[in-house]
């Protein structure tokens, strides 16, 4: 299977960090599924044209981590995430969000109050629509 | 790391216009390692060595762990396929499946169904004499011819030379599914970014003979930011790996580095949060290792 793992040339991130952030992610919400045989290392690694190094060192991680298995002449497979994991972690994701957005308000000088009244206008916006 | 599947040790050998070595370098198995350096850098003396089509005037060659001064015994030979930059003359006549059934004689896991199949994917007409082929036709008889003996150890000089991009893809393709499915390990010389891009795990750079060095290609690239921070010459002074800086604007310096994991540090330790970062191209980080802004960790 080909994994919808998107690379951002530019980025400051690592890019086994990139890599792996993506695809516990993907695991993590379900969107690759337990039971999944992921590619082999050089498929994946030809794929995102990176080097098998960087692959195994996601893949052993991942594994370190309990999300992914590795079977002896079989391959890599995801395993199964409890609801607990996947909680905990939506709510990770959102709040690094969140710290981003606050990085940015500071370097342009906002208060926390300004930037909790936009973001109160900005949803209701969103609500609206 | 781990086994190393051929070695050059301490490797002199003296050229009409230059001199290899003296050289280091170590392929370890199951990884494709690209060869990369300028056009008589010593690249091509360097694979002859290692089928010993040349021998070395000081040091030695090491395969699978050991020497052949005497000369490669057959079975030894036989887990190594090779495909030159220019091919020999003295089969020319020959057809094309006699002289694949020559080398077929040669290497005992030689594997007829892989040989047409490739041809097959590789759009070459069939029985054909060898110098009736076009230059690419010819290299893709001779990338098939290699990869048919399943080698454990394939050596390919320029392979992408004269072929057109689908033989290339597919060319790549079987080269991944060599190292993956026959455990082989690869040393290709290549010019071509995007084949090194796709293909290499490892990068060795020569440069009029001598070896620069080894480097993994993601690590490689890790090192290499352009980046672009509000002014502050006191900082810029400190910051470590810079090859490249210039002031953009009155407030706004750019500059290159090469050590990016020393400059993020630093960058952060004084709070300075950057305007932009900009990962340099495989090409451009190739090109500050050529000029001596790298050394291998």
């Amino acid at each position: 299977m080909r994994i919808p793992v998107q690379i951002n040339e530019s980025s400051a991130e690592p890019l086994y960090h990139q890599i792996e952030t993506q695809l516990r992610s993907l695991i993590v919400t379900g969107q690759v599924a337990e039971g999944t045989l992921l590619p082999s290392i050089r498929e994946f690694a030809a794929d995102l044209k990176c080097s098998v190094i960087t692959i195994r060192r996601v893949y052993q991680d991942l594994e370190n981590e309990g999300l992914l298995r590795t079977r002896q002449g079989t391959g890599t497979f995801v395993t199964k995430v409890d609801t607990d994991d996947r909680e905990a972690y939506k709510k990770q994701i959102v709040q690094d969000a969140v710290r981003e957005l606050i990085d940015t308000a500071r370097s342009v000088g906002y208060t926390g109050d300004e930037l909790r009244s936009l973001l109160d206008e900005t949803l209701r916006e969103e609500n609206r629509k | 790391m781990d086994n190393a599947v051929l070695e050059w040790r301490n490797v002199v050998k003296k050229r009409d216009r230059m001199v290899l070595g003296p050289l280091d370098l170590k392929l370890y198995e199951h990884y494709i390692t690209a060869l990369i350096g300028r056009n008589g850098s010593g690249k091509s003396t360097l694979m002859k060595l290692a089928v010993q089509l040349v021998r070395p005037d000081e040091g030695e060659v090491i395969w699978f762990g050991r020497p052949y001064p005497g000369g490669l015994p057959a079975d030894v030979r036989a887990e190594i396929a090779y495909v030159p930059e220019n091919f020999a003359a003295e089969e020319n006549g020959i057809k094309m499946d006699d002289a694949a059934d020559f080398r077929a004689s040669w290497y005992p896991r030689w594997d007829w169904q892989r040989y047409e199949e490739l041809l097959r994917r590789f759009d070459v007409p069939g029985g054909k004499k060898l110098n009736k082929l076009s230059k690419g036709q010819r290299r893709k008889f001779e990338i098939a011819a290699a990869l048919a003996t399943r080698p454990k150890l394939l050596l390919l000089d320029e392979p992408s030379s004269g072929l057109d991009p689908f033989a290339w893809k597919t060319m790549m393709d079987e080269i991944r599914r060599c190292v993956d499915e026959d455990g082989a390990t690869v040393l290709m010389s290549t010019h071509i970014v995007e084949e090194v891009r796709r293909m290499a795990d490892y990068l060795v750079l020569v440069d009029k003979g001598k070896s620069l060095g080894m480097l993994e290609k993601d690590a490689l690239l890790e090192r290499g930011r352009e980046i672009w921070i509000s002014r502050d010459d006191e900082l810029l002074e400190e910051l470590p790996g810079i090859v490249e800086s210039s002031i953009e604007s009155e407030g706004m310096v750019r500059f290159v580095t090469l050590d990016y994991a020393g400059t993020a540090a630093l960058l952060d330790e004084v709070g300075v949060k950057p305007i932009r970062v900009r990962a340099l191209e495989l090409d451009e980080v190739m090109e500050h290792w050529m000029n001596g802004g790298l050394s291998p960790v």
